[in-house]
């Protein structure tokens, strides 16, 4: 299995070194080391809810209310904010947000016994209704969002860590967190024997729940942390924060090797997928596609991962020998 | 009681909708009236569509949430022929073509390549949203002529030409599905490898399910195009997940293989209501998305409670009895 | 010279570059038994899997009634006549019985109603064609599958292991109903790895090993010791249990029950001593199963005590059990046991991962797997390698390394031969020898009464979910089927 993982990690890499010379051909600009640094800051949101994602994908679940959860944790903190309380107090209550939401997520999924999918989705709206009704209560319109912000606090959005900007730095100490946590620990093989398989788990003894509420909850964590830091980049909390993040996210996951089924998956393939996406869609734009566009591309991105995937494996079936000969 | 609620999931929400406009009659005089009921029908006729293109690959035990972007994309290849000057047959031909297309290129990568559904539909979910941008240059298409408008507009009888389609569409499936060949849809998502076994086409019929979202998406979205009147960037952004929840609550199951018309039709309209009940009690619209979370989070707990409830009373009862049927009992709880 | 209904011509099929069938003829007469045996991955249900045109043959003829079989699929085979049921009933649970048996047919349910009722009745069973499949039981589903040959007309009908799932009563119907198949001209296949069962119903015999045909012949004419020698050479017969088993009255109780009742069995009573093995068997569906994962908290204890080492004991997780020294092996490994997808080591970490470090050390495992390799003789490449690309009696072997790496005092094995070929099947009695001589108490659960009787030192016989009786060693196999039976009787009338 290593060497497989390997392999792919390896062709990820491959893949991202020539969507930068392409793009470097197009526009020499966007190889400038201040903008592929500094570009990071718009995307590497994707990746911070992507890489507990993985965990939750690897462990047999999926959760697509994150996209809400980020904007709901940036208005509760804001809200905080607006009420005077201090900086800290706020980080806190956006957090503690963020983590409620994956307990939730986690605990219908585990009453219902429905499949996860069917159960993000209903949290998926009402995270953004919540997070919309919330905003009205304090009378923000939901273009310009909760600002007022401390400027320190806006300061963290630009400010940089070893000539690391701040979004990066933060994105980077996490996923390196959450890489030995998945692959070097026990917790990290629960996750993947319980994606696995289920009903073996349980019959082992493994505490099933326990591991799959903490992989919503990492979720629900990491989602605030985006919003927090979105937050701080704009300079106002918004109710849509998030939004843009729910497709890319899935397709680094699944693009960085998580199977949809379970089981199988690593964060750095996240975590090179989360630079190939993010770089895709920047050098997209720096080559005049309009940002809209680009950011829908990353499905087309998706779309081509997964007939590549699957129609080589479905070539293998059919010329078996050939195949093998050549490998 | 308990068990009538469990088992009969379309007679059961059938009664809530009653008994929630009933509610919302009584606290606001001049909802309950054939006016309204037609405004409920008009308004949910989009969902509807792309709910019932769904089902039928639902049923195949995969999900398409793609519709949203086929709607738009069928909306853009509408309006974009039609003001090119196309006569409208031929314009309304080209957007179901769009999405039967879209509808193929699904049915490709899930019934012929083997792709995960639901990764292979979020990637077209981008990919046709995509597509459709290009299209349009990122610009709203306006300016639509007023015979298309006149196909969304409520004519004879409070209902509009889309509406009478729709309705036909819902008769259409309703027999389809109860025939021969229309059970094989709700066999392969019951079994896939028993309908393989008794050599049903199984790739055709997962390929197919997916050109009728397609199909039944691209009639969403001429519908949307006429009721409004343009077509914004964001047209049908977000219908999928509401498409797939009305779905779920009609009882559908996510697992395959059991459902039915009614069901559909009761939670699309359900779903609806909920939303015109919102207005005539003059709540702000901002509280829509929280308010119908909530409901369909609140009915996905009861409903599995109740279900986790019943099978446990079912396998005491069948304990008592002395039967026995161990893996039987196992296959049971592994459903659940 | 009868007429052959189906046969298969130096056929050959390859995966990968790798043969698996290796010019195999077969065939199937009308008015014939053919048994057809071998070992696990000796090839044969990918044989009868090209026969019935779910797999494509790499090389070689097909026939069916005398026809090439073209193209190969399952429905054109159906089409001409044979119909393959399959190991598991391929069941909808959410249709009827009836449209179970319609689908795929070219007329709609209904107008096949009175044919079916009437099948229904000739094959002598009660089924009601309305019912929810899902409610079906084990044995029914299979008539289910025989129906649907029967409705389509096959005239050869191949039954790839039918009677793993059923219980003797069930299985004695079984073959009461292939005999008059047989009379009526049908052709009929029959799989099984229980040589009694293909003895008793069989005209011909057909043994695969690794891809070949290495014996075929009549049932009259070929002897056990020449199956058994075809199958795996060198063995003979299964080699008796080699220790003595007596000598266990003495020792103390490990395990002890007292009046256990839960889901499926009622007022259970009996221990376990030190080092002992101690059979439990009756057949499917006594109860033994349910009463096993009672034990280990997969399962809500009614009523009862239940003592470990005279300190009461009571699971409430397979955890709990665990950590107390109660391990549970479950029957069915692909779904409750193996990790497939995973490598070997991790497996066999499976049931202690609380006693591994935070920080893995993999090199420590994977030094554990490797002594567990060599103990229990499990053949593989690596400890890296997927569980999933081992043969069925290595993924026991794995299974077991796992159950051992928790060094349990009570370890229950839930039909640890189950789908085994009998090369591995003897090295598991060893291993289970062995772990009774190191002062493990083995609770083994199985349905055959012959392997209960070689390994155990006394016998609990439960029947109907009740305790039907407890026989000492030396019992013979009759002693046990007289108990498991004549209760199972009584209980249904």
């Amino acid at each position: 299995m290593k060497k497989y993982l390997m392999r792919w990690e390896v062709l990820l890499l491959g893949l991202l070194a020539i969507e930068l010379v392409v793009f470097g051909l197009i526009n020499p600009r966007f190889l400038y080391p201040s903008s592929l640094l500094y570009g990071t800051s718009d995307f590497v949101q994707v990746g911070i809810v992507a890489v507990p994602l993985t965990f939750v994908i690897i462990a047999g679940g999926i959760d697509v209310s994150f996209a809400s959860t980020v904007g709901l944790c940036a208005i509760t903190f804001g809200i905080a904010n607006f009420f005077g309380m201090p900086l800290a107090v706020s980080i806190l209550i956006g957090c503690a947000t963020g983590a409620l939401a994956g307990v939730l997520n986690a605990t219908i999924i585990q009453l219902t016994r429905l499949q996860p999918l069917v159960v993000t989705l209903g949290s998926l709206y009402m995270f953004s209704g919540a997070a919309t009704v919330l905003s009205g209560v304090v009378g923000a319109n939901g273009y310009e969002g909760i600002g007022g912000f401390p400027a320190g606090f806006t300061a963290l959005g630009y400010a940089s860590i070893f000539g690391l900007p701040m979004p990066l730095f933060v994105f980077l100490c996490f996923s390196a967190v959450l890489l030995v946590l998945l692959h070097a620990t026990r917790f990290g093989r629960l996750v993947f024997q319980i994606g696995q398989n289920e009903n073996a788990a349980r019959h082992s003894g493994m505490p099933v729940f326990r591991v799959q509420l903490i992989t919503y909850v990492m979720t629900g964590c990491a989602a605030a942390l985006a919003g927090l830091l979105l937050s701080a980049y704009f300079g106002s909390a918004r109710v849509d924060l998030g939004s843009a993040t729910l497709l890319p996210a899935i397709t680094a996951a699944v693009l960085g090797g998580a199977s949809i089924y379970g089981g199988k998956g690593s964060v750095l393939g996240t975590i090179i997928a989360t630079f190939i996406i993010g770089y895709l869609q920047q050098g997209l734009q720096m080559s005049g596609v309009p940002s809209q566009i680009s950011s829908a591309l990353s499905g087309a991105l998706l779309v081509l991962v997964v007939a590549l995937r699957h129609g080589v494996a479905l070539l293998r079936d059919f010329f078996p020998g050939r195949l093998r000969q050549s490998n | 009681m308990l068990e009538w609620i469990a088992r009969d999931r379309v007679a059961t929400l059938f009664m809530v909708t009653v008994g929630v406009i009933l509610a919302v009659g009584a606290a606001s005089p001049g909802f309950l009236s054939l006016g309204t009921a037609s405004i409920v029908w008009s308004n949910g006729l989009v969902l509807m569509l792309v709910a019932l293109g769904i089902f039928p690959v639902i049923l195949t035990r995969n999900i398409d949430v793609s519709g949203g972007s086929v709607l738009g994309l069928s909306a853009v290849t509408l309006g974009l022929s039609v003001n090119a000057g196309f006569a409208m047959p031929i314009a309304i031909a080209m957007a179901m073509g769009a999405g039967i297309a879209a509808g193929a290129l699904n049915g490709f990568l899930v019934a012929v390549l083997g792709a995960p559904s639901i990764v292979a539909t979020l990637g077209t979910l981008g990919l046709f949203r995509g597509a459709m941008l290009i299209a349009t240059g990122g610009e709203w298409i306006e300016g639509l002529p007023e015979n298309l408008k006149a196909l969304g507009a409520r004519s004879f009888a409070g209902l509009s030409v889309m509406g009478v389609v729709t309705a036909s569409i819902i008769i259409l499936l309703w027999v389809f599905l109860r025939s021969r060949r229309g059970r094989w849809f709700m066999v392969v998502g019951d079994n896939r490898e028993a309908a393989r076994h008794l050599g049903l086409p199984v790739k055709r019929i997962e390929f197919l399910a997916f050109v009728w979202a397609g199909a039944a998406a691209s009639v969403a979205g001429i519908t949307f195009a006429s009721q409004i009147g343009f077509v914004p960037n964001q047209a049908g952004t977000g219908i999928e997940l509401r498409a797939i929840a009305a779905l779920v609550l009609g009882g559908v199951s996510l697992l395959g293989g059991v459902g039915s018309v009614a069901g559909v039709v009761i939670g699309v309209i359900f779903f609806t209501s909920i939303d015109t009940s919102l207005v005539f009690l003059k709540i702000p619209a901002y509280w829509n998305d929280l308010i119908g979370g909530a409901m369909l989070l609140t009915v996905l707990l009861i409903d599995g409670r109740l279900r986790i409830a019943l099978e446990a009373r079912d396998r005491a009862a069948r304990y008592r009895r002395g039967e026995q049927g161990g893996p039987d009992l196992k296959n049971a709880e592994d459903a659940a | 010279m009868e007429f052959s209904l189906a046969e298969l011509n130096a056929v050959s099929k390859s995966y990968a570059n790798t043969p698996v069938i290796k010019g195999v003829d077969f065939s199937v007469r009308a008015g014939e038994i053919h048994a057809l045996l071998g070992g696990n991955g000796a090839g044969k249900s990918t044989l009868m899997k090209i026969l019935a045109g779910l797999v494509p043959a790499s090389g070689g003829q097909v026939r069916i009634g005398g026809q090439p079989l073209s193209p190969a699929t399952p429905a054109q085979a159906q089409a001409m006549g044979l119909y393959l049921v399959p190991q598991e009933a391929h069941i909808f649970p959410n249709q009827s019985v009836l449209e179970n048996v319609c689908v795929g047919l070219p007329k709609s349910a209904a107008e096949y109603r009175t044919r079916i009722t009437d099948l229904i009745a000739q094959l002598g069973v009660s089924l009601s064609v309305d019912v929810k499949a899902a409610t079906l039981e084990i044995a029914d589903r299979q008539i289910v599958e025989i129906l649907r040959g029967l409705v389509r007309d096959a005239k050869v009908l191949i039954l790839d292991e039918p009677t793993s799932a059923l219980t003797p009563v069930e299985v004695d119907t079984l073959f009461t109903r292939m005999r008059g198949l047989r009379n009526s001209g049908h052709g009929l296949v029959f799989i099984s790895h229980k040589l009694h069962e293909l003895r008793a119903v069989s005209d011909r015999i057909t043994v695969l090993r690794d891809g070949y045909v290495v014996h075929s012949a009549d049932m009259a004419d070929s002897a056990d010791a020449d199956i058994l020698s075809a199958m795996s050479p060198g063995v003979t017969t299964l080699s008796a249990r080699a220790g003595d088993k007596q000598g266990h009255a003495d020792k103390a109780a490990v395990l002890t029950l007292q009046n256990m009742s839960g889901e499926g069995f009622v007022d259970i009573s009996f221990d376990v001593k030190q080092g002992e093995v101690l059979g439990l068997t009756g057949v499917v569906g006594a109860g033994r199963t349910e009463l096993a994962e009672t034990l280990v908290g997969l399962r809500p204890r009614a009523a009862g005590n239940v003592t470990l080492d005279s300190v009461s004991f009571r699971a409430k997780s397979p955890f709990e059990a665990i950590k107390k020294g109660v391990v549970h092996l479950s029957e069915d490994r692909q779904q409750y046991g193996l990790f497939l997808e995973a490598p070997l080591f991790w497996n066999t970490s499976s049931l202690v991962y609380d006693r591994l470090p935070f920080f893995l050390r993999t090199r420590y495992e994977r030094k554990r797997f490797d002594t567990y390799r060599t103990a229990l003789g499990i053949k593989c490449e690596s400890p890296d390698q997927h569980v999933g690309s081992l043969s069925g009696g290595n993924q026991q072997k794995v299974l077991l390394s796992k159950c051992l790496a928790a060094e349990p005092k009570v370890l229950i094995l839930d039909e640890p031969t189950r789908g085994v070929d009998v090369g591995a099947r003897n090295d598991i009695y060893s291993i289970i020898e062995q772990l009774a001589e190191n002062g493990t108490s083995v609770i083994l659960i199985s349905s055959d009464f012959d392997e209960v009787v070689r390994l155990s030192d006394r016998i609990v016989v439960m029947a109907g979910g009740h305790l039907a009786g407890e026989l000492p060693s030396g019992a013979s196999t009759d002693e046990i089927a007289q108990l498991a039976f004549e209760a199972e009787e009584t209980a249904h009338a």
